[in-house]
């Protein structure tokens, strides 16, 4: 009926109508990803194409002459979500709708719509254009980057934001304004130096770290930044580049945390730890030039490689000529303690000083021979008091200027 | 600089094949010019002491000998000494002292049990 009334009022031969409308009919075949359909005024199917085939799987003899409501869900037609969609259209003359849509075999998808009101040409209502797009898919994308921006969102302890090729910031997020103290407005824009010390930022750290993160993929560093308020914090960050799907650069990913408390406490345990080993690792000063080194309890390479560095540094301070490594205090003599004392000797023998190994029992002598360990030249005495002598004696010598070559003999007997 | 009988050699900054080639010449002809009895050698200014540094000290020490004087070491620090003990360098012929007082006492003994070693040998 209404496709008699275009005939008629076209001023136009029959053949070459037909001719447009081939042409027409094939283009919109053609077009494979929206499904095009004409409604009439009641919301009939009248023309189907197949594209509409493809999305909704209906054939055109099946479809054309039922309601556009066979695609609505029953809860929509319930509502009349259908009728609204159709006036809205026939009053604004445009009207586009998004929401689950059926298919013939009962799946849904998720449907975004275009209704268009039709005029004939002398102005009468003439049904509805509808174009139908599935977008599924988008929307699923849509949502997944919803979750994440909400994932991001509620992290509150770690700042997580995205940096673009040059390090300035495009995305915030509380944990960032937590961290860093600044709102999204205030950073947005402004380039992630900004949070770096003076210093660091002369010194092109950052830089550095976004090179790094380039060539590795990823890039791991610590370091003091700076909050809104000035006060600065040990920042833990991991800086990772965002690529697109040609491998082209296009920003980065910056996840930081705040490890100050815990820089803190790792200080403080090292602190204590030094202290513990200054305790264990006394040097007294008995005479003019003579240190006394009493070794007590086990002897590990840490503890060793301390009294090494601290017994060197009192000789310096002290200029002593002559120590005395006292081990009465050692429960058991192994190869790896005699090797530590003979490098501490050697050390101290560099540097201008004679040691005396004092407090050796007959048990630690055997087990000395026994072990194969070879003291060299190095003097030994049991009781402390012999090797206090013998060191007053040394003393003596090196101060005479030769006077008495007999004492140099003696001494090194 | 001379120090009475003795000759005090100061090394400083870095030392590289060029500048031990000239120390080592300045050093023999000053020893052998001043016929000095004894030459300390200060370290503790050198920037860094490895064992191309601690061979370079050993030659010294040696060619010095040669010359008829006793030679010492002064002036390691206890890092260096740390570093060469744990390199194995430990120059066992080389006598050192803790700063130039000392290296002169020490070095003065030597040359009295030089002596007594000169001594005994005519006997």
């Amino acid at each position: 009926m209404a496709d008699e009334s275009v005939v008629v009022r076209a001023d136009e031969s029959a053949a070459v109508l037909e001719d447009i409308n081939f042409y027409y009919t094939q283009m919109i075949d053609n077009i494979a990803d929206y499904a095009v359909m004409r409604l009439d005024n009641d919301g009939v199917i009248r023309n189907w194409h197949a594209g509409a085939q493809q999305l909704t799987q209906y054939a055109a003899q099946e479809i054309i002459g039922r309601p556009v409501a066979v695609f609505y869900t029953a809860e929509d037609v319930a509502s009349g979500l259908v009728e609204t969609d159709l006036h809205a259209a026939a009053k604004g003359g445009r009207h586009a709708a998004a929401g689950w849509r059926l298919r013939k075999d009962g799946t849904r998808f998720w449907a975004s719509a275009v209704f268009t009101a039709l005029h004939d040409l002398a102005g009468d209502a003439w049904g509805y254009g509808m174009v139908v797009r599935d977008l599924t898919h988008a929307r699923e994308q849509e949502l997944t980057l919803h979750g994440l921006e909400q994932l991001v969102d509620s992290i509150a302890d770690y700042q997580v934001i995205r940096l673009d090729r040059d390090g300035r910031v495009c995305s915030w997020n509380p944990g960032a304004q937590k961290l860093t103290g600044y709102a999204a407005e205030e950073v947005l824009g402004h380039h992630v130096s900004m949070f770096y010390t003076d210093d660091d930022a002369r010194a092109g750290v950052l830089q550095q770290e976004l090179a790094d993160a380039v060539r590795d993929g990823s890039t791991e560093t610590e370091g003091w930044r700076i909050r809104k308020d000035g006060r600065r914090f040990w920042a833990n960050v991991i800086l990772s580049p965002i690529r697109d799907e040609q491998g082209e650069l296009t920003g980065f990913v910056k996840v930081a945390r705040d490890l100050t408390e815990r820089r803190e406490q790792e200080r403080l345990v090292k602190q204590q730890g030094d202290e513990i080993l200054e305790l264990s690792t006394p040097v007294i000063q008995v005479w003019d030039k003579v240190l006394i080194l009493p070794l007590i309890g086990t002897l590990d390479s840490g503890r060793a490689a301390r009294l090494t560095e601290s017994l060197l540094a009192r000789i310096a301070a002290d200029q002593a000529e002559v120590v005395i490594l006292d081990i009465s205090g050692v429960p058991q003599i192994d190869s790896g303690v005699a090797q530590h004392l003979l490098e501490t000797v050697e050390a101290a023998r560099l540097m201008g000083t004679d040691s005396i190994l004092s407090g050796v029992r007959p048990d630690t002598a055997q087990s000395i021979v026994h072990l194969g360990i070879e003291l060299g030249g190095l003097r030994s005495r049991t009781s402390l008091k012999d090797a206090l002598q013998l060191a007053l004696r040394l003393i003596e010598a090196r101060a005479g200027s030769g006077n008495g070559a007999g004492d140099g003999a003696d001494v090194r007997a | 600089m001379r120090m009475g009988q003795d000759l005090l050699v100061t090394l400083h900054g870095d030392l590289d094949d060029r500048t031990v080639e000239s120390i080592e010449q300045n050093v023999t002809s000053e020893v052998a010019r001043t016929r000095a009895r004894g030459t300390l050698i200060d370290v503790s200014g050198l920037d860094v002491v490895d064992s191309f540094v601690a061979q370079v000290l050993a030659r010294l020490v040696r060619m010095i000998r040669l010359l008829g004087a006793e030679a010492a070491i002064v002036g390691i620090r206890p890092a260096v000494a740390i570093t060469l003990v744990e390199l194995g360098i430990s120059m066992p012929d080389v006598t050192t002292a803790l700063n130039a007082e000392q290296g002169m006492a020490r070095l003065r003994r030597m040359r009295a049990d030089g002596m007594r070693i000169d001594h005994d040998n005519h006997c």
